[in-house]
């Protein structure tokens, strides 16, 4: 589970259920051994220190070229759980159906800036304190509808509902009072803020926040009736699915005729139902180095990366010694050279995060950040009393690139005398055992997260979501100025202050980005994936 | 005849109380529960004091256990804590589906290697048996899963002759599963051959070494009768209990198997099950394992009864 399911909250890993056991897990580590050893012959592609062979054996990009119209897409993905439903709102949500099944109000660009989905608009008073979104018109739902601001009040109350236990309620519970919604005409909804938010609408942009018909909430879970731009034919829960074109869609009709959701729970079994042709992609799997060699070499499918799509992290318990000095955790950070976890652990294929969570193409990130120095990590820790100092270190496999990226972190903290004692714990209850347990770990989170959700829901002191226990209300207050702050200039200023703060004192080391080596057909044209956001309008398939 | 196999029924229930109990006690061992590991990250305090009060997790654990054997007398086994479905009737689906790559396994499994063990032992010695009890002793060294990846890369990758995973939920037919059972059958008959085979040669050797065959042969039977009549009966006897284990296992190595194939099947249930501590399925899928073992067992003995010529005499027809 795994893979892991996602209900990756904030920016979490989607998965969070383990989709492999111990077991399977075995099984697909053997199985992607046989598989490269017999397709490729052993390459020696060790995962030694420095020894990985570049991944330029892994295509940076998929086939180009203009899909031709119609046909059908199958795509393998992970199943959440037997408790999946289609409400976008739920935690138990089928990621992949709600982006071609629904629209939201404001989505993420490729440029990493808010774009207009179902509101055409919006804009805040001069306080920021309520916000105005003016809607699409002439917008229909599945079943005939028209969209109206109803609805999109509708969702927001949904989401607010303690009963749809939406883990994006925690976000938008603190700004919005959803009996105050307005609707003064129907293509206007007005959005009154507890406190003032600037950044309110890049909230919207959640895949939680898809937009359900007005009073839909006992039905949703299966009927799935959005704006979007297919329309549901079949669905199962942690079992095979449909969806076909919408011919109304306010958008344009999609490329494909239709798309067959299939799913399938282990990670080897999705990369051998690609390599045997029964399907076309494989949705949230990054393969591991191994498997994507013997897809890259198959002549039915190829790699296609999705740039940076995870952020991976080794997170300081702040609450732990000895963690609880800051002296410590910059030592930790110092002590290490980000690139060259990067080119143990991933081969070279991402980015150097140099501690800094906000994603490169976030426009808000900053590129400033301390430069990798061993002796005045020895340094800090003389003076902390914690010379020699020697820590364990969680990982599993529950993601392929834990153990490397603990591996290659151990080696390059050796430098500054810290001794990593790198632990594996069992995969399938590593995140309710040993996240947010051990004072330090490995993990990952994937990138999509708007700035302020992630600032504040990541490193806010008493988030639910905040992984080191970070609690600092300096920090704190600093993100409130920078919601509040109106002037777009001046807030970019303070995120840049807030990520200055999170790489000094806080307690996250974040390695790298990741692209995300994802398995397609060599027949698959147009895919485009960033962050949370799938193009299902413009992917299709190579014409006869 | 009747006391014993009552001997055994009621040595056979108090077996399955023990096992829901034991499975019970180590579910509640292992580390989170359905709130905890359904949610993932999302298992914010409050989500999971809900979802758990939702699934009255927040009773005692043996309230719990005292109603599931309460209902499970009744022939009421609860319903699945992650989908709310019925277990009798989901655990059921899954298990029908196994059963299709059961029957396929041991029917080939059991007839094939009981005659490559037998030629084994007949030609010992000679190439026949140095080839088979080669290929059998490879078959079973390497693990299953390994022989799985290795015949998808063969017969659906190279040569697409099979699909290489299942693509249906639950509820597929029988004709949709029917293309997709011979590669997982065909992995689990491989290594669960390699034992019968080694077995059967072994027994085969030592029959065919003992007096009664010699005398059989110096009476002047032919080689065929002497084989079929005299050695083979009692060399199938070390044998059946080799087979019943192996059939009691199918039900363990499924579990692997299935998932490779994302085959709907109980194996692949009970990896889920045992995944989000779904109490309820994986009890019902303890008491069908615990009843399969019992029965292979069962039928072992009776089968052995049924071979072994001083039981087959008794019946009046003494000389």
């Amino acid at each position: 589970m795994s893979d892991t399911s996602q209900r990756t909250p904030p920016g979490a890993p989607r998965r969070s259920i383990p989709r492999r056991s111990l077991l399977a897990a075995a099984a697909a580590g053997g199985g992607a051994l046989g598989a490269s050893w017999l397709l490729t012959g052993c390459s020696g592609a060790g995962s030694g220190p420095g020894a990985g062979p570049a991944a330029d054996a892994v295509p940076a990009a998929a086939p180009s070229g203009r899909p031709a119209p119609g046909g059908t897409l199958r795509i393998a993905r992970p199943p959440a759980s037997e408790a999946e439903t289609l409400d976008p709102a739920s935690a138990l949500s089928a990621y992949e159906y709600l982006g071609a099944l629904y629209n939201r109000l404001v989505r993420i660009g490729p440029d990493g800036n808010l774009a207009p989905d179902l509101a055409e608009s919006w804009e805040p008073d001069d306080r920021a304190r309520t916000w105005t979104f003016r809607l699409r018109r002439g917008v229909a739902f599945h079943d005939g509808r028209p969209f109206t601001a109803a609805d999109a009040a509708y969702t927001l109350r949904h989401i607010l509902d303690a009963a749809t236990a939406s883990p994006q309620a925690a976000v938008l519970a603190p700004l919005v009072d959803p009996k105050t919604l307005r609707t003064p005409d129907p293509h206007t909804l007005v959005v009154p803020l507890k406190t003032a938010n600037a950044e309110f609408p890049s909230l919207l942009t959640h895949y939680n926040c898809y937009v359900v018909p007005d009073g839909s909430a006992r039905s949703i879970g299966r009927t799935g009736i959005g704006t979007g731009p297919f329309k549901l034919s079949s669905f199962t829960s942690a079992g095979p699915g449909r969806v076909t074109a919408y011919e109304d869609h306010w958008a344009g009709r999609p490329v494909l005729d239709a798309i067959d959701f299939y799913s399938v729970a282990d990670m080897q079994a999705r990369s051998n139902a690609l390599l045997a042709g029964q399907v076309d992609l494989l949705s949230q799997t990054n393969l591991d180095f191994a498997t994507a060699r013997v897809v890259a070499a198959s002549d039915r499918a190829t790699i296609a990366r999705a740039k940076d799509a995870q952020w991976y992290v080794l997170p300081m318990l702040t609450t732990e010694k000895p963690f609880t000095d800051v002296r410590v955790r910059q030592a930790m950070k110092l002590a290490y050279d980000p690139e060259h976890v990067l080119k143990v652990a991933l081969q070279g294929a991402g980015t150097a995060g140099w501690d800094n969570p906000v994603p490169p193409i976030d426009p808000n990130h900053i590129a400033a950040h301390p430069v990798h120095d061993p002796e005045q990590a020895r340094h800090l820790l003389k003076r902390a009393g914690h010379e020699w100092l020697a820590v364990d270190l969680y990982t599993s496999s529950y993601d392929p690139i834990f153990t490397p990226m603990a591996l290659a972190y151990q080696e390059s903290a050796a430098r500054a005398g810290i001794r990593i004692r790198v632990k594996t714990a069992a995969a399938d209850s590593y995140y309710t055992q040993i996240w947010m347990k051990k004072p330090l770990m490995a993990t990952y989170w994937f990138t999509g997260r708007p700035i302020d959700q992630l600032l504040n829901q990541v490193f806010r002191g008493g988030s639910g979501y905040n992984e080191t226990a970070w609690s600092d209300p300096a920090f704190d207050a600093l993100l409130d100025r920078a919601r509040a702050e109106t002037d777009d200039a001046r807030r970019r200023e303070l995120y840049g202050e807030a990520q200055t703060f999170v790489i000094e004192k806080g307690g996250a080391m974040t390695p790298m980005f990741a692209d995300r080596l994802v398995g397609i057909s060599r027949q698959v044209r147009g895919y485009a994936e960033h962050g949370f956001e799938f193009d299902y309008l413009g992917i299709g398939l190579k014409g006869a | 005849m009747f006391t014993f196999i009552a001997r055994r029924v009621v040595s056979a229930l108090g077996t399955l109380l023990l096992s829901s109990v034991l499975v019970f006690l180590a579910v509640q061992a292992l580390p989170g529960d359905v709130a905890t590991q359904v949610l993932g990250k999302d298992a914010t305090p409050s989500a999971v004091a809900a979802l758990r009060e939702k699934l009255s997790l927040d009773q005692p654990a043996w309230e719990r256990y005292t109603e599931w054997v309460k209902g499970a007398v009744h022939g009421d086994f609860g319903a699945s804590l992650v989908s709310g479905k019925a277990v009798g009737g989901e655990v059921g689906q899954y298990l029908g589906n196994s059963l299709l790559i059961a029957l396929v396994t041991v029917l080939f499994a059991v007839t094939g290697s009981l005659v490559l063990g037998i030629v084994a032992g007949l030609y010992r010695d000679r190439w026949p048996d140095h080839l088979i009890s080669t290929a059998s002793l490879v078959g079973m060294s390497v693990p299953e899963f390994v022989v799985a990846t290795v015949l998808v890369l063969a017969f659906s990758v190279a040569l697409p002759l099979f699909p290489a995973v299942v693509l249906y939920g639950p509820g597929a037919t029988t004709g949709q599963l029917l293309p997709a059972v011979w590669l997982p059958a065909a992995s689990l008959a491989i290594v669960m051959a390699a034992y019968i085979v080694r077995m059967a040669r072994t027994s085969v050797i030592d029959v065919m070494a003992s007096e009664y065959v010699t005398t059989a042969r110096l009476k002047g039977l032919s080689s065929w009768r002497v084989v079929t009549r005299h050695a083979l009966p009692s060399a199938l006897l070390p044998t059946l209990h080799v087979i019943a284990l192996n059939v009691a296992w199918l039900i363990g190595g499924v579990a692997v198997v299935e998932n490779v194939f994302n085959y709907p099947g109980i194996g692949k249930l009970m990896l889920s099950s045992v995944q989000n501590r779904d109490l309820p399925v994986i009890q019902a899928i303890a008491l069908i394992s615990a009843v399969v073992y019992v029965l292979c067992n069962l039928a072992a003995d009776l089968g052995a009864m049924a071979l072994n010529p001083k039981l087959r005499t008794r019946g009046g027809r003494a000389r």
